[in-house]
């Protein structure tokens, strides 16, 4: 399903200009990342998405509807979107009704429910908690949780706000391979996110944004090749990325394959 | 984003600049001054000369005007109707309606009262305007108040607003899950515990970070703990908070001696 944003503008009370002028589109299947410091308006456009936010400018279609004509809630049948907080949405009494929670609301009988629910068990693995009280988990767990609890939505579009926030090393690769999986069901997946190298290894195309506007938008190389530019919304490139820069490679390096392919290129160039 | 702590209205003025001491006091012999029944037109005098020029003094004449007219209007309107029906005793009628009569004096009467009532609720909010209550327990702790009161005051008064922005979080969450909370009353019943669920479970759990946080600053220590606020208090100052209590002392002398 694809995402289609034309001059979008927006403004929070008190004439606080947070979006000016996103041109932007995202076409079905593509895992986008977008990048940018704190305040450059990163969170408000991806709210825009789901319909959390409505233009004061401009117009925002995901597939055939515009945002303006659907609630919050009919457009989650198409974008779900992940909070950083899991803490502020889980509250039944077992992961289980916790994921069962939003495909029931999209009104979805009960065996398309116990399908889409037993998925999002097995994808997060939370096949051991399905009976535990959410708040008796770990965050990590809690992170999952929630997590589930927009995959079992189905939606075709994916919006992760800070997945790899105060996780550890081990979690990031559950959400990088729960990340995976979805693209290949043929999701599009996007995330805003500060950890540039989460980012660098696991989307394909990268949106640079700086004071309400798109700074850069392109593929992932292209984007973290662009030091200075990226400097200046306080991004820094991905330390492989800076390490082979460092060591005067040819290519820009994004992940460790790619590193170590450039490794081995300039020592035999040697 | 930007919620309102409190009343308080961030300007450049020469009631912003006093202590909120000085400002407490005065606003105390307003309040005394006004209840103690030296003179009918008393709080009335005060009302339209003394507070709200101060209004103006404190740059918060708009914000003063507004507030006065929500807070106190829908009151004032009730008491006069409850005193003028309501007063037991009244000789002089001017209407009745069924069995009630409506005398000149119930109507006095219900003027005094809401005149107090109006002077008093509105030298609180030039206080309230123009002082941060940072500022004002900060100061007052200084002087020796309980930690703990001051504690509870102000955390209650940021509670709220960080409540409402909690709130407004979960109600995004759920929305985004697929939840109406908007339409119908079925869809706004149903929506109730998806809502105050994640509310009530995390002020729970804020309540123990919060206790832990204050104590990781040396809360509860039994020393005498300095500020990071500077507050400023003048000699004039001083001199005029003696000048108030003794209008006040003065005023009560008055009230006994001679009425």
């Amino acid at each position: 399903m694809k995402i289609e944003i034309n001059n979008l503008h927006f403004t929070y009370p008190g004439e606080i200009i947070a979006l000016s002028g996103i041109n932007l589109s995202i076409e079905s299947g593509e895992k986008v990342a977008i990048v940018g410091q704190n305040g450059s308006g990163k969170t408000t456009l991806v709210k825009h998405f789901n319909g959390l936010l409505l233009p004061t400018n401009g117009t925002i279609r995901i597939g055939d509807w515009d945002t303006k004509d659907h609630s919050v809630a009919e457009l989650a049948s198409r974008v779900g979107y992940v909070f950083q907080n899991p803490d502020e949405q889980l509250f039944n009494s077992d992961v289980k009704s916790e994921l069962g929670f939003g495909p029931r609301n999209l009104g979805y009988d009960d065996d398309r429910t116990e399908e889409l629910v037993e998925d999002a068990i097995e994808l997060t693995g939370l096949d051991n908690y399905r009976d535990t009280n959410p708040y008796d988990l770990s965050p990590t767990w809690r992170k999952m949780v929630a997590l589930g609890s927009i995959i079992a939505l189905d939606s075709p579009i994916v919006v992760f706000d800070e997945p790899t926030t105060g996780q550890d090393a081990q979690s990031v690769e559950v959400i990088a391979r729960i990340a995976d999986e979805l693209h290949s069901r043929g999701k599009t997946l996007i995330t805003i996110s500060h950890d540039i190298d989460f980012c660098a290894e696991n989307f394909e195309r990268i949106i640079a944004m700086s004071e309400g506007e798109i700074l850069l938008d392109g593929s992932v190389l292209e984007v973290i090749a662009q030091e200075e530019s990226l400097a200046t919304t306080f991004v820094d490139p991905p330390q492989l990325t800076r390490l082979g820069k460092e060591l005067g490679f040819d290519q820009t390096v994004n992940d460790q394959a790619s590193f170590l392919g450039a490794y081995r290129l300039s020592h035999e160039q040697n | 984003m930007h919620q309102k702590l409190s009343f308080y209205v961030d300007r450049d003025s020469f009631l912003h600049h006093l202590n909120p001491l000085t400002k407490l006091t005065l606003v105390l012999t307003l309040v005394i001054l006004s209840f103690l029944g030296l003179s009918y037109w008393l709080p009335t005098i005060i009302f339209l000369f003394i507070i709200i020029p101060l209004s103006f003094l404190g740059k918060v004449a708009q914000e003063f005007f507004n507030a006065t007219v929500k807070l106190l209007l829908p009151v004032v309107g009730f008491l006069f109707v409850m005193q003028a029906f309501f007063h037991p005793d009244g000789t002089q009628v001017i209407f009745s309606i069924w069995i009630f009569d409506v005398t000149v004096e119930s109507l006095s009467f219900a003027y005094l009262t809401a005149s107090r009532i109006l002077t008093m609720v509105a030298s609180f909010l030039i206080l309230l305007l123009t002082t941060h209550p940072s500022d004002l327990m900060s100061d007052l702790t200084r002087r020796g108040v309980s930690g703990n009161l001051s504690y509870v005051i102000t955390s209650t008064l940021q509670i709220i607003p960080q409540m409402q922005v909690k709130a407004g979080t979960i109600i995004d969450a759920q929305q985004s899950r697929g939840l109406e909370t908007t339409g119908n009353v079925f869809n706004r019943v149903k929506a109730v515990v998806p809502l105050v669920g994640p509310l009530v479970f995390g002020s729970l759990v804020e309540v123990e970070e919060r206790a832990i946080a204050i104590e990781a600053r040396a809360f509860t220590a039994p020393l005498k703990k300095t500020s990071l606020r500077e507050i400023p208090d003048r000699a004039a100052e001083r001199a005029a908070r003696w000048i108030f209590i003794g209008v006040i002392i003065i005023a009560i002398g008055l009230r006994i001696w001679l009425l």
